[in-house]
């Protein structure tokens, strides 16, 4: 989920941002406090469905930053019509957010429990744990929604017609600077959901998004630039290759394996796993 | 005129007293993985300032923080711009090995001595480096007792060791397969990772699957720790699963940890350096003070009091007429049975402290509490 928002942003703004990361990390830190104070102390939930509400929240949180990020600071540059300063804002951006939550929350890890991760299915000797199967149904769940919006909806087919041509869409009646924020939103609620998702799944701290940002993008390559059908099948890949490394070759190689893959795709096939079809003015 | 002229020698002499100041750079982790260790440590080297402020044999002491990232790119950056800017007469740092290590070469070309409160590798003090001083308990004298235990108490005779992919986790890693083994242990594998690692459902899916394991001495910083723990509970291999492999760890882990991983913490055996429970007068006098700064409910751990003891034997070595760098570094070294909270600090001829006295285990019990074991 975390690549399939960088890869919706590059695919509609041909921009790559630096900032997703900490959308996620905003989002882990917004399901944390929702879980663990407001959901079970105020509104007296049990412990599940204070999870589950902190995911509803995380992704909210998400599309309001996206939102106002997009609203204060990467719309008015991309208005200049100059494509390099919206790129350094986002790394401008993730900078000002990290140390943001650092000032907030400090830098020693949060211990975010989610009710599901002390469930465990197993078949012999493999386990898998109840948070694991519901990052697996939220993620199938939200991409079958995201895909359908794309692809039956106007909003969708208009956001479609930026992507490939944002002068003619633009032509056709589009509003281009609402469906770029539009989508800036989208992409910024599927990271504060990965967030909330990840969040009982990795070390929180207000670097959990950056430790995570350089696979996403290796992800993102393998699977071809801005196509989101690549970067659902870069992500499966990458994990089951990661699966097999650790077992079999070792953990300490699971990088280098990685990013071999990700040399190796540059190489022998740069456009990625499904090229993503741009046309061309001539 | 001339009892005008006294206290003009009077206000000259005071200034030149209120001058005398012995500068302490201090390089810590204040961002990255490791920044825990930076915010506790600022803590304790704050709170021990606080407690001599009046100064110590007319001398102030002045500390300047440099962020050093546990890496060893930013720690030279930070080393060299404290020696350039502030020009210490000693250093406190750095956390981590790695980082530690990039820096003791710089500081002894610049002839000032470090004291190091929080890594392990044996290259530290091992390399030769004069100006190298440490407290914390190197990885030989971490892991061989852990190896002991195993071994002996625990009637281990099957290990994985989990170790993180740096200095810090190769020495330690080493320093317990080495001896184990050599008592006739096996180690069915030794598994390292990155620190950008978070997930570790993988590793714990292959120590399930490599049959009965008696042991697991694990390496890491804190977070990866417990999500290592919990994974491993989900695995069911350790007790705090259902299973039957004891997890084993070393100073790493703060005061603190078990009440994190939860109940995937139980059963838990480590070395603790610092232990709260103490009745030395120096720790629960420490522990008083603590709470009087930072909170009736806090608890410090042992990053905390490692760094309120840096502060307290530069003190010492004033108070025994250290001036300067070199004169700071002749009194380390005849340093014997220096009373701090982690223990006596008595340094051997390579900078090493050789004092494990308070060095024992502790068991995470089911409600999370620890069990000092005899040991």
């Amino acid at each position: 989920m975390v690549a399939l928002g960088l890869t919706l942003i590059y695919g509609v703004l041909n921009q790559i941002n630096f900032a997703h990361a900490d959308f996620v990390t905003v989002g882990a830190f917004t399901a944390f406090f929702t879980a663990t104070r407001f959901a079970t102390k105020v509104l007296g939930l049990p412990d599940t469905g204070g999870y589950l509400l902190s995911l509803v929240a995380a992704l909210g949180a998400g599309a309001v930053l996206g939102f106002l990020v997009n609203a204060a600071v990467f719309a008015p540059l991309r208005s200049r019509g100059d494509e390099l300063r919206p790129l350094i804002a986002t790394i401008g951006v993730s900078v000002l957010l990290e140390n943001g939550q650092l000032a907030l929350f400090g830098p020693i890890p949060y211990q975010f429990d989610s009710p599901l991760a002390r469930e465990t299915l197993r078949f012999g000797r493999i386990f898998i744990s109840a948070q694991s199967l519901l990052v697996v149904a939220v993620s199938v769940t939200a991409i079958a929604a995201l895909y359908a919006f794309m692809r039956f909806t106007f909003l969708g087919k208009a956001l479609r017609a930026v992507a490939q041509d944002r002068e003619t869409a633009g032509l056709m009646g589009i509003n281009p600077n609402l469906l770029i924020g539009l989508t800036i939103v989208i992409a910024s609620a599927l990271a504060g959901m990965a967030g909330a998702l990840l969040g009982p799944v990795v070390v929180l701290t207000p670097f959990t998004g950056a430790s995570l940002i350089v696979k996403a993008f290796a992800i993102v390559i393998i699977g071809g630039f801005g196509n989101m059908q690549g970067t659902i099948i870069a992500g499966l890949l990458v994990g089951v290759v990661e699966a097999f490394t650790v077992q079999y070759l070792g953990s300490g190689l699971i990088d280098l394996v990685a990013f071999a893959l990700l040399l190796t795709m540059l190489a022998v096939r740069p456009t990625g796993l499904i090229a993503e079809r741009k046309e061309e003015n001539v | 005129m001339k009892r005008l002229g006294l206290a003009f020698l009077a206000c000259v002499f005071s200034s030149l007293a209120q001058s005398q100041e012995i500068r302490i750079g201090v390089l810590m982790p204040i961002s990255g993985p490791g920044s825990y260790f930076g915010v506790m440590g600022k803590e304790g080297i704050d709170l021990a300032l606080e407690q001599l402020k009046g100064g110590v044999n007319g001398y102030h002491l002045q500390v300047q923080y440099e962020d050093s990232a546990c890496s060893p790119l930013q720690a030279t950056n930070a080393v060299k711009r404290v020696l350039d800017q502030f020009r210490p007469h000693i250093v406190i740092g750095e956390e981590c090995s790695d980082a530690s290590l990039a820096i003791a070469p710089i500081l002894e070309q610049a002839r000032v001595p470090q004291l190091n409160a929080g890594s392990v590798t044996m290259k530290l003090t091992e390399s030769g480096y004069k100006y190298v001083f440490r407290i914390f308990p190197n990885a030989a004298q971490q892991s061989l007792p852990l190896a002991k235990v195993a071994y002996d108490r625990l009637g281990a005779r099957t290990a994985v060791i989990l170790y993180e992919k740096t200095n810090a986790g190769n020495d330690n890693a080493d320093g317990f397969e080495k001896p184990f083994v050599a008592m006739g242990g096996k180690v069915l594998a030794k598994i390292d990772f990155g620190r950008d690692v978070n997930d570790f459902t993988a590793i714990a899916t292959r120590i399930a699957s490599l049959g009965k394991v008696d042991v697991l001495p694990t390496f890491a910083l804190e977070g990866q720790q417990v999500r290592l723990a919990q994974a491993l509970a989900q695995a069911k291999v350790v007790r705090g699963g259902g299973g039957n492999a004891v997890q084993m760890g070393s100073i790493w882990l703060p005061y603190g940890f078990d009440q994190k991983a939860g109940q995937a913490a139980e059963g838990y055996v480590r070395i603790v350096q610092f232990d709260p429970n103490e009745k030395r007068r120096i720790v629960q006098d420490f522990i008083k003070a603590f709470r009087a700064k930072y909170g009736a409910d806090s608890v410090p751990t042992h990053i905390n009091s490692h760094a309120y003891d840096t502060i307290l034997l530069i003190a010492e070595a004033v108070r025994r007429g250290a001036t300067d760098s070199e004169s700071i570094r002749a009194r380390f070294s005849t340093f014997k049975d220096v009373e701090v909270t982690t223990g006596r600090i008595s340094f051997d001829p390579k900078g090493q402290n050789s004092d494990l006295s308070v060095v024992h285990f502790v068991e995470t019990q089911k409600d999370l509490s620890w069990k000092g074991l005899d040991w």
